[in-house]
């Protein structure tokens, strides 16, 4: 799959040297999907415990509805990013931890909680915002979305300097975090060893019931950070529009990424490099000029490639 | 295993020759020049992007046909038709068009206040907006065409009440929750009230879509056995209605208002179909004006035509009977 996304970037950057290798394209190619890639981090946790969200796009709906519902009540007060930023991260961890426990507890299949949860948090967010968009009232929340770390040296075709996005640092970061947390902590390892054989797990003694709670946790928290970038971006929550297939390039991003969807075992660099796939995908359509109707079957044609090379690369076991 | 590897390798290595071989679409080529009036002061060919919805409902898809064929009259412009599920897609698209140095943009906004900074900074940047339909917040665009939305809910509205003489039982379906189906249902809520005559034994949303404006309906017929007429608001909502009302046998005596003008539709109330003595346009063609006015911005000198060009345009709608159905009758167009 990194031989894909190497193969398509140099294409890319033989064929279109002039537009696709300027510094503010290859900042659009880290940032462009980095609320997804925010998101895909901790799908990849979840898929890693055998489980599955499908929730989390309607879920980016409601916690932009908390986030931007709390902007315009905090207004007055000096503190409305942070403030904004927690009720986002609580709205969604709570509704993370609901699917969790519900999950765990209530064995109920991840696939039909979480389809619930499409359907339930979409509305709620619809009730929240009456069916259409809540507008931010507070200019700088906006301008936070266009915010970030000017990279030095680089200049855009205006001659500004090219700024790397906070929500791209963030993406940047969680996947650093996510990494970590993965691969070197004892949690990381209880993730795995409940998706690899959740009967061993337990007979182990780990308790793999809130391993798993811990893990729709995380994710929740993880989308109500995206929902607070992306509302601030648009400074604004479409809650009918929002967040919609978000659940879907998440998925896409983690098996892209070669984490099994049988769970057990998982990569979260992988999935860094399935979301950027799919960005590039997205962006070399828009550079070969593919008509939209078809741009569906020729994403969904390389995604199919990405992931049968990399099945095919690899010895059987 | 290694047949398969070899003829995936094969395909991607295919692929890649046909894509980086390819002659549509390459940068190269703009600089050729074609020597025409279209051609920019530094001999390169004009870049236009176009970014609208993806076409979710017919009228969506009806805009994505005429975007086709305005820009096919345009042959010097390098057009580049972009389509997006929802804003954030849209942003990125956006964005990827800047990053192709567009001269202009036609933004059919997938909803209002998501796309106005970026179409703040792209304006910053020197391009062209020409924002069709859905507005910006503020005012961003060099030019903005749009319809006009409140006439729709009220010519609508008023033809409803005139031909039911003031008294009867009515459905009102909603669209999409947006500026534009707020507009609408206003205006004709107000032209109801003024009415009290006029009875509104339900209203609900069926989405601007044919299946979810059948599912509604049938649930409405089942609790009223008396509707005169339905204020669909639109024609796929319309197609939806009329499902609903034959599976149920209701289909006599009760008559149906759609709008926007899909072909079908048009040639029904031609033929004179008791079901649908009228319509209303809401032209998907707007977007072809949008195209249109930047090929002739552009190419006849971006300060001087902007002098005059309007900032605003207002396209009225009208109400389609029997009598003028031809007028509005495109039969080679998808919607």
């Amino acid at each position: 799959m990194l031989v894909a996304f190497v193969l398509l970037f140099l294409m890319a950057a033989i064929r279109f040297p002039d537009s696709f290798l300027h510094a503010d394209n290859l900042r659009n190619l880290l940032s462009q999907n980095a609320y997804v890639g925010i998101i895909a981090i901790g799908m990849t946790f979840v898929i890693i415990s055998g489980g599955i969200d499908l929730s989390v796009g309607s879920l980016v709906a409601l916690c932009g509805a908390v986030t931007v519902l709390t902007v315009n009540k905090a207004a007055e007060s000096g503190m409305v990013l942070m403030v904004a930023l927690a009720a986002a991260l609580a709205a969604g961890a709570v509704a993370g931890f609901a699917n969790g426990a519900v999950i765990a507890f209530g064995r109920v299949a991840p696939f039909v909680v979480t389809l619930a949860g499409l359907a339930g948090f979409r509305s709620i967010a619809l009730v929240l915002g009456q069916g259409g968009e809540i507008r931010s009232t507070v200019r700088s929340f906006g301008d936070f979305g266009y915010d970030g770390l000017p990279i030095p040296g680089l200049t855009n075709i205006g001659g500004k300097p090219v700024i790397l996005y906070w929500s791209t640092l963030a993406f940047l970061l969680v996947a650093l975090l996510g990494g970590f947390l993965l691969n070197k902590t004892r949690y990381g390892r209880y993730v795995i060893a409940v998706g690899a054989n959740e009967k061993a797990a337990r007979y182990s003694g780990i308790d793999t019931r809130w391993v798993k709670v811990w893990t729709y946790t995380l994710l929740g928290g993880l989308v109500g950070l995206a929902a607070f970038f992306n509302s601030a971006r648009m400074n604004s929550v479409g809650t009918g529009s929002v967040g919609l297939y978000y659940e879907l390039d998440a998925i896409a991003a983690v098996v892209i990424g070669g984490t099994s969807l049988a769970g057990g075992k998982g990569r979260i660099w992988g999935t860094v490099v399935g979301v950027l796939l799919l960005t590039l995908i997205g962006m070399l359509l828009n550079l070969w000029r593919v008509d939209p109707n078809w741009q569906g079957a020729v994403r969904g044609a390389v995604i199919l490639i990405a992931v049968l090379l990399q099945r095919t690369t690899k010895p059987e076991n | 295993m290694s047949i398969l590897r070899a003829a995936l390798w094969a395909t991607l290595a295919t692929l890649a020759v046909a894509m980086v071989g390819c002659q549509g679409g390459s940068e190269s080529s703009g600089t050729s020049g074609t020597g025409g009036r279209t051609v920019a002061k530094d001999g390169k060919r004009f870049k236009v992007g176009v970014s609208i919805p993806a076409a979710d409902h017919g009228w969506t898809a009806g805009v994505k046909w005429w975007a086709d064929q305005a820009t096919k009259l345009h042959p010097d412009i390098d057009w580049i038709i972009e389509d997006a599920k929802e804003p954030g897609e849209q942003i990125s698209d956006l964005e990827n068009l800047q990053s192709q140095r567009v001269d202009a943009l036609v933004i059919l906004a997938t909803e209002s206040e998501p796309i106005t900074p970026i179409a703040e900074k792209l304006k910053e940047a020197g391009i062209l907006i020409i924002s069709v339909d859905r507005g910006f917040t503020k005012p961003v665009a060099d030019v903005f065409i749009e319809g006009d939305n409140k006439a729709f809910g009220r010519k609508s509205a008023q033809y409803i009440v005139e031909k039911l003489g003031g008294q009867g039982k009515i459905v009102v379906l909603e669209g999409i929750p947006s500026t534009v189906n707020t507009d609408r249902v206003n205006a004709a809520m107000e032209v109801f009230k003024a009415n009290p005559g006029i009875q509104i034994v339900a209203k609900d949303t069926g989405m601007w879509n044919r299946e979810k404006a059948e599912k509604v309906m049938q649930n409405i017929l089942v609790s009223h056995p008396q509707i005169d007429a339905i204020w669909a608001s639109d024609d796929d909502m319309a197609l939806g209605v009329e499902n609903a009302l034959r599976a149920a046998g209701r289909d006599k005596n009760i008559w149906i208002l759609g709008g926007a003008g899909m072909k079908d539709i048009v040639k029904r109330v031609m033929d004179g179909d008791p079901l649908y003595p009228a319509d209303i346009t809401y032209p998907p063609s707007m977007i072809a004006v949008g195209v249109q006015m930047a090929a002739s911005i552009l190419e006849s000198g971006r300060e001087k035509a902007l002098q005059f060009m309007p900032r605003h345009l207002m396209i009225d709608v009208e109400l389609i009977t029997p009598e003028n159905a031809k007028d509005y009758y495109f039969p080679d167009s998808v919607y």
